[in-house]
């Protein structure tokens, strides 16, 4: 019984990381641009796809290199090239609206025809086709009594942990960081400041999409199926994950994401798992009416 | 001269806001625009602080010279960056989430002459000590006063040689007004030059040098502090009688 307790437990944590990590983008770019950027799920998934090129193409070129070489060069690669998307999306479609001054609504709307646009590109680049990810890590099984866990859950809660740690210590410790928490509480102040305004808000896409790229090549390292629209269903998860804890702070949306994880794996230990969704939502319902602001959230005043 | 406004004219979308205004400002002067509210005031000193449209005014004709230099092309930040104009605007705007240490240390953001920078640290906090004896609260916490002070002090930081001043008395108690404007005189004798904008004609000409009265978008008055004090129709319209 303690065990199943601490397995699920412990699948949960895994699990959560994912939305951690990409509720992290959603509720930095909300902090800073008050715009919830729903093309971010769709940004997971080109991670996912980025990872998948790149690895692909490395294990092509040398196949000899062993999986951890691999990796370590994957992971970069793919964070880099998943934040340049991120940032011409902005540059693309975002910027130009915000000098136009568009009323919110049609951003958020440009938004979500981003993350389609995403979506159906990949399906017509690539095709309906499925694309299953190269094994890079050998599976190694730790058990402790019942509990087993493999090196690559370790490393994708350790990840989740690392990346939230990383972004205190921006937000807190750097001006750029200070900067982003100052836009998010005014705006109009910060180039009175001599602080370019776009120059931070290309720096929040730049972590908040690399962050996506991150948690798409861990996916992919975990389960390892890829298609244009992974993105869409844990992306809508990980912005209520975001929502839930309380949009535009950090530590909310962190949290969030492993509450979302705890709620989903729970349902599932106890309930069949079509269940899921349904009372995982209903659960996320309840605390929202209860804290309509999320579990961090101060309405209004304290952002990021 | 340092600042030179020449018969600029300025539209918030579709509404003139100023209707070709001309004034200067020298190095080492304390210029007042006083006038009352909407007069276009606040619309003069964002044109010179280059916040782009749609929050920003845009100008439709005339020109804003600095040093010699138009500066109608240059960026917002780049004004304080490159510059050194900085503005403590209406309101405060003092980003109330971070510390006050917080706000001083941001408005460095474009600064790496660290030396300086520590040393306008102690100015800062000489002029105002107040600031140092709060300096870890967060910024929302302090009184009014004290957030003009922070509002003032940001200015500073940015290593700004003239800074533009929008309603520092705004919402003080008298006291605490007079105490504002002794610290200004301070800066000013230390070679700032300031602009102030002030609803409160009275203290505005008693502190600046020379003065402009702006009413609805145009320059009505202009002279000396002293002679726009005694001027008649100043006394009637701004001063009380």
């Amino acid at each position: 019984m303690l065990a199943s307790i601490i397995q699920n437990l412990f699948n949960a944590f895994q699990w959560g990381s994912f939305y951690s990590l990409i509720a992290l983008g959603y509720t930095l770019v909300y902090g800073v641009l008050r715009l919830i950027n729903f093309a971010h799920g769709d940004i997971f998934m080109v991670g996912a796809y980025i990872a998948f090129f790149i690895a692909t193409a490395i294990l092509g070129m040398a196949m000899s290199l062993p999986g951890w070489m691999v990796l370590a060069m994957v992971i970069p690669a793919t964070m880099i090239l998943t934040a340049l998307v991120g940032v011409s999306l902005e540059r693309i479609a975002y910027r130009p609206l915000r000098r136009k001054g568009a009323h919110r609504l049609y951003v958020v709307i440009t938004a979500l025809m981003c993350g389609l646009v995403l979506e159906n590109g990949n399906l017509a680049l690539l095709g309906a086709s499925r694309k299953s990810f190269p094994e890079l890590v050998d599976k190694v099984v730790y058990s402790i009594g019942d509990v087993s866990m493999t090196n690559l859950k370790i490393g994708v809660v350790l990840s989740a942990v690392l990346v939230f740690i990383f972004l205190q210590f921006i937000v807190t410790k750097t001006k750029i960081g200070m900067a982003m928490r100052a836009i998010s509480y005014d705006k109009f102040a910060v180039p009175l400041m001599g602080i370019p305004i776009d120059t931070v808000i290309v720096f929040t896409f730049i972590l908040g999409s690399s962050f996506a790229g991150l948690a798409g090549l861990l996916f992919a390292l975990s389960y390892p199926i890829l298609d244009p629209y992974m993105g869409a269903m844990v992306g809508w998860k990980a912005f209520i994950a975001a929502v839930v804890g309380g949009i535009g702070d950090i530590r909310g949306a962190f949290l969030g994401g492993f509450l979302l994880g705890f709620v989903e794996i729970l349902v599932v230990a106890v309930f069949p798992s079509t269940y899921r969704d349904l009372i995982a939502f209903a659960i996320l319902m309840v605390i929202l009416c209860i804290k309509p602001t999320g579990m961090f959230g101060v309405a209004g005043t304290t952002k990021i | 001269m340092l600042l030179e406004i020449k018969n600029l004219y300025v539209k918030y979308g579709n509404i003139e806001a100023l209707h070709g205004i001309s004034f200067n400002v020298d190095k080492g002067e304390i210029v007042t625009l006083i006038g009352a509210n909407g007069a276009g005031k606040t619309t003069t000193l964002h044109t010179i602080t280059r916040v782009p449209p749609p929050e920003g005014p845009k100008v439709t004709q005339g020109d804003i010279l600095y040093k010699g230099q138009s500066i109608l092309g240059v960026e917002a930040h780049k004004v304080v960056q490159d510059l050194h104009i900085a503005l403590s605007p209406e309101g405060r705007h003092i980003f109330g989430n971070l510390t006050v240490e917080e706000n001083l240390q941001l408005a460095t953001y474009a600064r790496n002459d660290h030396d300086t920078i520590q040393e306008d640290f102690k100015r800062v906090y000489d002029l105002f000590p107040r600031l140092y004896e709060r300096r870890k609260q967060r910024s929302e916490s302090l009184s009014g006063g004290e957030q003009q002070m922070l509002s003032v002090g940001r200015s500073l930081m940015t290593g700004a040689d003239f800074i533009m001043l929008d309603e520092p008395s705004m919402g003080l108690a008298p006291l605490l007004m007079y105490d504002m404007f002794r610290a200004l005189k301070e800066l000013n004798s230390q070679g700032m030059t300031l602009l102030l904008i002030e609803q409160n004609a009275r203290i505005a000409l008693q502190f600046a040098h020379r003065g402009y009265v702006l009413d609805t978008g145009a320059i009505v008055a202009s002279g000396n502090a002293k002679e726009l004090m005694n001027n008649p129709d100043v006394k009637k319209a701004y001063l009380g009688g």
